[in-house]
């Protein structure tokens, strides 16, 4: 019975790379031009996010909470 | 199976003994590839098959033409192991044609120009899918599964036959992505390591030299250890080079590349657009970028939550967990604008009962020493930008930049 617990643990290991996102083959004479469109992928990411806008429904509530208690002491 | 005669099977086998060594004498890769493209179940080759399954000698007719036994070995292995496919016997098939592997890269070795390459490649993947097929037939009849190992084993012995100086070399790194694919499925990717170091300080062959194909698959793989050994930058690195270079077309492995890369971004403070989820389907971090945007410690947790089995099996849910210190990070910035809003003078300073409270309403509850060291590890890391009076229970915030930005660092 012991030896149970320890078994579970390696299922779950063989699991893990059962669907191990293997990167499809490409054809043997596969070869391609890089296009825009990838490009403009690597293009789709935004470093400059952290803003100081409050107005969305999470700040307010956080600000009506905040004040709430405020008011209270 | 359709009935063949013996008349028949002997023209069939005939004319594939003479396609085949035909091929080899005019050097001519691409008939050679389609001849050993047993994974193609393609009709020639299944109609061969059938032929061999009737004639059941056709070691005989090798033997007779001088032609046809120079390479006498490698058919024989090769036609054993397409009859046992033909008929679903898929460990005999995988040992027959490790056997005609082994003779037909001797026979490569041997050859001065890399001409027959691409029916190297050829063998190499057919192998990896034999070996996998193999294993599922051992595993299905309760035996331990051990083909693949051993197809990598041999996988390896081909690597190192083009890993030389030469013109075979910039075949090397389309066996290292077999390997890969070998190793990843095993579960040993540490015995991917010897194959890195032997293509990463290889001075005399450039790495922008080998197929934009194998680049690609290359640094897709190279780029997932990098996120297994939490080296953020690096992998970075990688996972956008086989991002830009990938084949348009293969949504798939786009698809696959974001899955590690976006973790990857997410924990050096870089977050993806909105379309980008969208376009590859990748729902699954929505609600983490959400949080991240917002500060929204709660919708975090849930969103971690909810696809826990998906992040966890992919090995980037450590990573994503880690995101919780820039999620604090954003919280602490909006109660300070927020603050800043009421009572600009006192803004900068925090405190620690503010906080908590609004910790409690994310369902986090805390007392004011637990806050109190979350705050610690935030000024540690330099997320947070000031220092703590322990005594009055207020974090004080730098007046200059008191929440830093990442910039492409992971959070030290």
């Amino acid at each position: 019975m012991a030896a149970e617990p320890k078994a579970a643990v390696e299922v779950v290991k063989v699991d893990l790379f059962e669907d191990d996102d293997e990167f499809e083959e490409f054809e043997i004479n596969e070869d391609w031009l890089e296009k825009e469109e990838v490009k403009e992928v690597s293009q789709q990411w935004e470093d400059d996010w952290d803003d100081d806008d409050v107005n969305d429904d999470f700040s307010r509530h956080l600000r009506k909470e905040l004040e709430n208690g405020s008011e209270k002491k | 199976m359709a009935y063949v005669s013996m008349g028949e099977a002997h023209r069939r086998i005939t004319e594939y003994l003479n396609r085949f060594c035909d091929a080899v004498s005019y050097q001519d890769s691409s008939t050679l590839c389609r001849l050993l493209s047993f994974s193609s179940n393609s009709p020639p080759l299944l109609s061969l098959a059938d032929a061999l399954n009737v004639f059941q000698d056709a070691s005989s007719l090798i033997r007779q033409s001088d032609k046809f036994s120079e390479y006498g070995e490698i058919l024989a292995h090769l036609f054993r192991s397409l009859q046992s496919y033909r008929v679903g016997n898929l460990v005999e098939a995988y040992l027959a044609f490790e056997k005609f592997a082994n003779a037909f890269v001797q026979e490569f070795r041997n050859w001065e120009s890399a001409w027959a390459l691409e029916a190297l490649y050829v063998v190499c993947y057919e192998i990896r899918i034999l070996a996998e097929k193999a294993d599922k037939e051992l595993t299905s009849n309760g035996k331990s599964p051990e083909k693949l190992k051993a197809a990598g084993s041999l996988l390896m012995k081909v690597f190192g036959v083009l890993a030389g100086k030469g013109p075979k070399r910039v075949g090397a790194l389309y066996v290292t992505c077999q390997l890969f694919k070998t190793y990843f499925k095993l579960g040993t990717v540490n015995l991917c390591r010897s194959v890195i170091r032997s293509i990463e300080t290889a001075r005399i062959f450039d790495f922008e030299e080998f197929p934009r194909r194998d680049k690609v698959t290359y640094m897709y793989y190279t780029g997932r250890l990098e996120v297994f050994n939490e080296n953020f930058p690096a992998a970075d690195t990688k996972l956008s080079y086989a991002l830009q270079y990938c084949n348009p077309k293969r949504e798939r492995n786009i698809r696959m590349i974001l899955k590690y890369l976006i973790p990857v971004k997410l924990s050096i403070g870089i977050i993806p657009k909105d379309e980008l989820l969208q376009n590859y389907n990748l729902h699954e971090y929505t609600k983490i970028v959400q949080a991240l945007r917002k500060g929204d410690l709660r919708l975090l947790r849930h969103a971690l939550q909810e696809h826990e089995d998906r992040f966890l099996r992919s090995g980037v849910y450590l990573v994503l967990e880690k995101l919780e210190l820039q999620v604090y990070q954003r919280l602490m910035k909006k109660i300070y604008i927020i603050q800043k809003l009421s009572d600009p003078a006192r803004a900068h300073q925090l405190k620690l009962e503010v906080i908590a409270k609004a910790l409690r309403w994310l369902e986090m509850d805390m007392d004011l020493d637990e806050v109190e060291c979350i705050m610690t590890i935030l000024i540690y890391k330099n997320l947070v930008k000031g220092y703590l009076a322990h005594k009055s229970k207020v974090v004080v915030l730098s007046k200059q930049d008191p929440f830093p930005k990442l910039n492409g660092k992971p959070v030290g």
